[in-house]
Formats: structure tokens, sequence, C-alpha cells
């Protein structure tokens, strides 16, 4: 009878919740949309145009890009900031050598979190933030390709992350992963004395594969987009960079995230129903080959669209075009097909075929190519330009700065013999870490900060913002560094304890996190302030593009956007009552 | 249509016009539902593995409940996006070869993420199949019962085939029937592989844990067999849709879509034949 009651609860808290939610419809009237309140009722009769309903029910029933580039941003930065808040409590627990403040399994469960956050829950959705608002602006088209599927996508994120998260929920009996981000075999099938055959695990997979058929699903139509709707000014010739970096993105999602879904699914049936695929007589170094065969695309899957936002970006605040736009693009393409033929690099220390090794080292070592090809790109860009160090101009130079370091600190560990003495040190954290929150991290928030106005017509505090941006150049690079060089003195990753000649740069580091935290309190306030009391902008062109010519095609739908909703009577920065009257400026 | 056109601001076409709710032009509650029921699908997995052993916080049976209520939440989340999308007012809807070209490019990039789908589970067969082989004792693999199905499955790509030249001449009558032959002979193979599946698991004593081939085999199999019955289902739709009227020599772009699906999966199977069933027998003797 158990279960009937537990049917019975769970249907009688659903319809708790769409109560709920019907009434906050009903109430709610936050960031109206059209003048007819209460959702469903909105009515067909309705005249002018009527797009979306009001309240709650517009951000849960909508198809429109925009509106979905909007709930991935927030959720992007929400999963951000969750990852975030983990790392800093890691952070202060390494402020000494011993185990003080947290113990080491919440500390192995906060880094294995950490890591997936950051990499599946804030990297993969924020980029898809960019992408949704502002691809189909770019290209000229007037939606996504498949409207449908790209909500559908969108609403696969929270319930994924809320898996992911599981084992920190007050579940009885269920504790979180403490994998690693990386999830190896056999420790994460289960097997052995250790406590990870708690289902904890097995409900992050499952989220993992809920979280990667969503970006599967949103990759499928970014391709069908991106081929299909540009519009007619739009050829593959004149196609903008960054485009060009979600398309061959998707091209990676698409052979990529299936392959890991299909090995989770594998690691789910070992687990649970005592399949060998790489346990009971399986090989767990299937597990790394599966598993980097995916991992290494998804590095390029992460950062190949910030660097589309930052060779976009950045050309618009130095005066001029992009050096060899051309070169950026092939360099795009170049980095796509190569990123598959050199995951074996993460298992250089494995014991593998010394010629399979070698091969997989000349690929990696031919991979910092293409990606020097693009830093030299973004250096001629800026050189001899009219340059502006606005913030989102700032992000981009510290972005490029930053990923310079992790560039060729990663050029040394594509190296067998320095790989062997690096393996699994701090070095390597640093190294990712340098290209992860240096490098794309930066560029999204030049993506956030050059688009603010666009999509709160509202400008940000120009201080605050470049308070943030020195405190997290600043920030990062002490934190980084000391792990670079806390790695050179053979300080290995991963533990929560370690030796007492390791302090000072464990301290220094921590140091640093806490710079970026800083920082981050800065960037929040910024935001939120700016965007509910900030200075409508002037204009429709905040960054002056058009006197250098500069202007892409988003400034433009922004400009046509004002001016209907001017000439329409208003929509957003001015409201209209029920009875069709003019109010000027809701504030 | 009024919707339709007192929408059309600037040439910008609305995407969701008669979605529920109704009355909006971007605003569809079907992608949500079929968020949730898909979601409901993995929470239930998830309760279902929550709900083991002993001190299990729910039932053993809250999982499966789950799973398979979030089923039907996501058929009737699927079933809204398909009809408004594209089935309701298929005739008065623009006639688009653009759209139709995107649905082909969708279904392209869709068959490549299969592709990596099915890439992980060869990986790990010509993993094992490195290895020492045969890695155990290996049932009777290829006999009559899959060669007949090798055929069928050959035949059901070339009736389809048949067919779609059919609707290319708006011959609706040879369309149908090529329609429904294909449609019978995968579902036959399905049948023929489950008796498959039952000849290994009750006679042989051959299981997904009888080690390394039998996860190799029931994993790979049993992976194909899904994408033979989703494709059953593609088909079941065209063919409903066929039968309320709708296609035309011009206008048959979901039975595109629905063949190249069909003909993948297919073509899938002659290789995981060729690989995994006699593959497996040959070469290994030492």
């Amino acid at each position: 009878m158990e279960i009937t009651e537990q049917i019975a609860l769970t249907v009688l808290m659903g319809l708790f919740l769409v109560g709920i939610a019907a009434w906050l419809a009903r109430v709610e009237n936050w960031r109206t949309y059209s003048p007819v309140g209460g959702g469903a009722t909105g009515g067909e009769a309705a005249y002018g145009s009527e797009e979306k309903p009001s309240g709650l029910i517009r951000w849960l029933t909508t198809v429109d890009h925009k509106d979905i580039g909007m709930l991935y941003g927030a959720f992007a930065i929400f999963a951000f900031v969750a990852g975030g808040l983990m790392v800093i409590v890691m952070r202060a627990e390494l402020m000494d050598p011993g185990m003080t403040l947290i113990s080491n399994t919440f500390y192995n469960s906060l880094l294995t979190s950490h890591g997936i956050t950051m990499l599946f829950l804030f990297a993969t959705p924020i980029i898809g933030a960019f992408a949704n608002y502002f691809i189909p602006l770019l290209i000229g088209a007037d939606d996504m390709a498949f409207p449908r599927i790209n909500a559908i996508a969108f609403w696969l994120l929270p319930p994924g992350a809320l898996l992911i998260w599981a084992g920190f929920l007050p579940i009885p009996e269920v504790i979180p992963a403490q994998t690693g981000w990386t999830m190896y075999t056999p420790l994460s099938a289960g097997v052995g004395s250790g406590n990870q055959a708690n289902a904890g695990v097995d409900l992050m997979l499952l989220g993992l594969h809920l979280t990667g058929v969503s970006a599967t699903m949103g990759a499928i139509n970014f391709v069908a987009t991106i081929f299909t709707e540009r519009g007619e000014n739009v050829s593959w010739a004149n196609l903008d960079i960054f485009s060009w970096t979600m398309l061959t993105q998707s091209g990676l999602i698409i052979f990529a995230f299936p392959l890991l879904g299909s090995a989770i699914v594998m690691l789910l049936l070992d687990r649970n129903l005592g399949t060998a695929f790489f346990v009971n007589g399986g090989s767990p170094i299937l597990w790394q080959h599966l598993f980097w065969f995916f991992g290494h695309p998804e590095v390029y899957i992460i950062v190949l669209p910030p660097m589309g936002l930052v060779s976009l970006i950045l050309p618009r605040f130095s005066g001029r075009r992009l050096f060899g736009f051309k070169f950026v693009v092939y360099s795009t393409l170049a980095i796509g097909v190569l990123s598959f033929g050199v995951w074996a690099h993460h298992m250089f220390a494995t014991g593998i075929d010394p010629r399979l090794r070698a091969s997989f080292m000349a690929i990696s070592l031919a991979i910092a190519i293409p990606s020097a090809v693009k830093t030299f790109n973004w250096i001629t860009t800026m050189w001899n330009g009219r340059l502006r160090l606005t913030a989102p101009m700032l992000f981009s130079i510290g972005f490029v700065q930053n990923f310079i370091i992790g560039g060729v600190t990663g050029v040394f560990l594509a190296s067998i013999p320095i790989d062997l003495l690096l393996h699994d040190t701090y070095y390597v954290v640093g190294h990712f870490h340098y290209i992860v929150m240096g490098a794309i991290t930066f560029a999204g928030m030049a993506g956030l900060y050059y688009w603010f106005p666009l999509f709160t017509g509202r400008m940000y505090q120009r201080r605050l913002a470049k308070i943030h941006f020195w405190l997290w150049l600043v920030g990062s690079n002490v934190t980084f560094l000391a792990m670079v060089l806390l790695g050179y003195g053979g300080m290995p990753r991963r533990y929560a304890t370690y030796l007492p000649q390791f302090a000072t740069l464990h301290q220094i580091a921590s140091l640093g996190a806490f710079v970026m935290l800083a920082g981050g309190l800065v960037w929040t306030y910024n935001f939120v302030v700016s965007w509910l009391e900030g200075p409508h902008v002037e204009d429709a062109d905040p960054w002056n593009l058009k006197e250098n010519g500069l202007r892409t095609n988003e400034w433009a739908w922004f400009e046509q956007k004002r001016e209907t909703a001017i000439t329409d009577g208003g929509e957003e920065s001015e409201t209209v009552t029920d009875g069709g009257e003019k109010v000027t400026d809701e504030e | 249509m009024s919707i339709e056109e007192s929408h059309d601001d600037g040439g910008h076409q609305m995407p969701a016009v008669e979605d529920w709710p109704r009355g909006f032009g971007e605003a569809s509650w079907w992608p949500f539902v079929t968020a949730v029921g898909a979601a409901g699908i993995y929470a239930g997995a998830g309760l279902y593995v929550v709900g083991q052993g002993d001190n299990a916080p729910v039932g053993p049976m809250a999982g499966p409940a789950a799973f398979v209520g979030s089923i039907g939440l996501l058929l009737a989340g699927l079933y809204g996006w398909v009809y408004h999308a594209f089935v309701s007012h298929f005739w008065e809807r623009e006639e688009g070869g653009d759209h139709g070209n995107t649905l082909k490019w969708g279904m392209i990039a869709f068959l490549g993420s299969e592709l990596a789908t099915f890439g992980a589970g060869f990986g790990y067969y010509f993993w094992i199949r490195a290895g020492a082989w045969p890695p155990g004792e290996l049932p009777e693999l290829t006999g009559s019962l899959v060669l007949g199905n090798t055929v069928l499955l050959v035949l059901s790509s070339i009736t389809l085939h048949w067919a779609h030249i059919q609707i290319r001449k708006n011959k609706r009558g040879k369309f149908i029937s090529g329609l429904i032959a294909t449609l019978l002979l995968g579902i036959i193979f399905v049948g023929g592989q489950v008796y498959e599946y039952y000849e290994f698991i009750v006679h042989s004593n051959f299981t997904l844990t009888s080690g390394l081939f039998g996860s190799a085999f029931f994993g790979l199999t049993g992976l194909h067999g899904l994408h033979v019955s989703l494709g059953a289902v593609f088909l079941g739709i065209v063919l409903v849709r066929t039968l309320a009227g709708q296609y035309s020599a011009e206008r048959h772009v979901s039975v595109s879509t629905a063949s190249m699906y069909w003909h993948f999966v297919d073509v899938v199977w002659i290789f995981l034949v060729v690989v995994l069933y006699v593959g497996a027998e040959v070469g290994g003797a030492g």
C-alpha cells in the first residue's frame, strides 16, 4: 500500500504545483510583455501583435529563440554561481594542509560536482544562451530551424541538473558522487569496498545523460539553422565568425556527446545489471578511451564558440575588421577535425602502446598550430588599431592573455616525457583552468557585457565592470599560476590534504580564488542593479559601431525593434494599459 | 488563419500559431510537457535504482510507476508537438521547399549523432574482439533466423524505396501498399529478434550477463532493435497521415526523412551482422 500512498502523494503534489503556477501566472506581472494578464486567457480576439502570454507562463511556453536564450543564460549563470561557491569551499579547505573545514569525502563530492557543473551546466549552456539569442539574428533567420525542439532541449537541463546534484539533496541513503568529473572505472562502476556503489552516482550519470541529450538536440538545431535558414543576404562567404564556430562546435557535439551517452548507459548497466563492459571482466581502460574520445572534443566544444565571441567582439573595439578572417575560419575547422585525434594524450601514463602514444603526441602538438593562428590574428587585429578599452574589450584581451598561457602550458603537456612527469599534478589543473576559467569564462563575460544593452535596454556601470575585470584577471592568474608551480613541485591533484611544504602556494591559490569571488560579487551587484535601474541606452548603437562600418545584424535588429516599439505605442520599456493608452516609462 | 496574418509583421513568421495555449504566435506548452515527460523517464530510472536495497527511501515500484507515467507524458507532448507543427493544416501551410530542406538537414545531423551512439557500442565490441577470442563459449550465431531476418530488413528497405518512388509519381494506392509492406516486414523483423532473444536466454542460457560477448551482443542488438522499433513508429505515423489523405508528389518531406532513418537502420544492421554475428565466428578458432 506504500506505493499507492506514494502515487497519491505525487499526484497531490503535482496538482499543488500546478495550482501555484496558475496563481503566479495571475498575480505575477513581472516583465510583462503583453498588456493582457492571465496567460491562457489571452484570447485570439486580441488586436495588435500578441506573440506571447504574460507572466510565468510566457517563460514556460516560449518557443522564441531570444527567450530561450535568456533561459539558457539564467540557468548557466545559476550553475556558475553554484559551481563557483563549491570551489570556494574547497579552496577554503585547502588553506591549510590538514582536514579542517570539511571532510575528505565531502571535498571529493565538491570536486566532482564542481567539474561537472562547470563543464556541463555552465559552459555548454552559456554558449547556448549566446547562440540561441544571436545566431538567428546574425544570420537573418526568423527563428531557429526547430523552435519547439529548441525549447525541449532547454527544459531538459534543469531536471538534468537536479539529478546531477541529487546527492547533495536531503534524500536518505543517497550520497553525492565522488568519482571526479572523468568518472574513471572501476571506481565509478561501484565495485570494490568503496561507497561509490551508492545510488547518488547513478543519479548523476542519468542527469549527465539527460544534459547530453539536450546538448545534442541543440546542436542538430544549430546545424539545420545555419545550413538552411540563413537570410537572403547571408552567404557562406560572409557568414559571421561566431556562426562558423557554432557550426563547428555543433558538429563536434553531434559526434561526441552521443558517444558519451552510450558509454554512460554501458556504465549504468555495469553498475546495476551486471554486464561486463568496464568491470566484471571488461576493460577499465576502455572507459578512458571512450570518455576522452568524447572528453577532448568537449574541450573544443566549449572553447570554440568563446573564441568566436572574442573574434566577433575584439575587432569592434579595435576599429577594424578581424585580421585574416578566412584563416580564423580555417583554423576553427582544423581544430574541429583534429580534436577527434588527440584523446589518448590524457592517457599517456596508462601504459598504452608507445607507438600509439607517439601518434597522439604528434597530433596534439599539431593542434597548437591552428590555435596559434587564431591568437596571432587577434593580436594583429589589435595591432595599430584604435583600441577602446571598454569592459567587453578588456575581457576579450584578458581572454587572449590567459589563452596564451593556458595554450602554451598545454603544448608541454602534449609532449610524452614532460607529461609523464606532470601527469595528475596541479600543473594540469592550472593549465586547464587557464582555459576554462581564464579564457572561456572571460569570453562569456565579454559577451554578457557587450550585449547587455541589447537584452536589457540599459547600460551597466562602467567602473564596476572594470573593477570586476581587474579582480578576475589578477585573481585568475594568481590562482592558476600558483597551481602550475604546485605542479612543478609535484603536488598531485584531487587531494583534500597535502604535505606542509605546499602550504604557501596553496594559500596563494586560495587568495586568488577569493579575489575572484570578490570580482564575482561586484559583477552580480552590477548586473542586478543595472538591469533594474540602469540608465536606458540612448540609441540603438551603444558602442558606436556604425561609424567604423562594424555594425552586425543583431544591432540592426535592435534598432528596428526600438523603432517598432516607438511607433507601436510601446512595448517592454513602455507599457500599455488595458485601455490601450500609452504610458511612457513604467518607472 | 486570421491569427497567422495578423502576426505577419515584417515577414516574421510565427512558429507556433496553433499550439496550446492558443492565440499566441510564439508560445507552446508541448515542448515543456515533452521535456517533463523525458525527464520523468530519467527520474523513474533513478527512483528504480534508489528503490533497491533494504532501507530504500522509496518503494521498489515507485521507479517503474514514474517511468511508465512519464512515457505517457512524453508521448502526449510529442503528439501535441508533431501534430501542431506538421500535421494540422497540412495542405494550408505554405508549400516551402525550404523547410523540407531544413528537416532533411536535421535528419542528417541526427543520423550523425546516431553513428556516435552506435560507435561506443561497436568500439567496445572491437576492443574485446581484438583481445583473446573467443572470450568464452559462443552461442550458435549464424543460423537461418538471422539470415531470414536480414533478408526481411533489406526487403523492407526496397519496398520503402519503391513506395517513395510511387508517391513522387502521385500513385497513392501503390504508395500505401508499399508503406504497409515495409511496416509489416519491420514488425516481423522485430518479432524475429524477440524470438532470437528467447532462444538464447531460455534455451542456450546466453544472456546480458554472460560475460564479454553477452554484453556486446545484447547491447548492440538491443540498441538496434530499439531503433527499428522507433523507425516503425515513424513509418506508422507516416502511414496514418497517408490514410488521412496527406502527402502528394510535391509534398512528402516526412516520407523522405522517415525513409532516411529506415535505410540508416538497415545499413547498421548489415554492418552488425557482418561484424557481430559472422565476425564473432570467423577467425577466432584459436
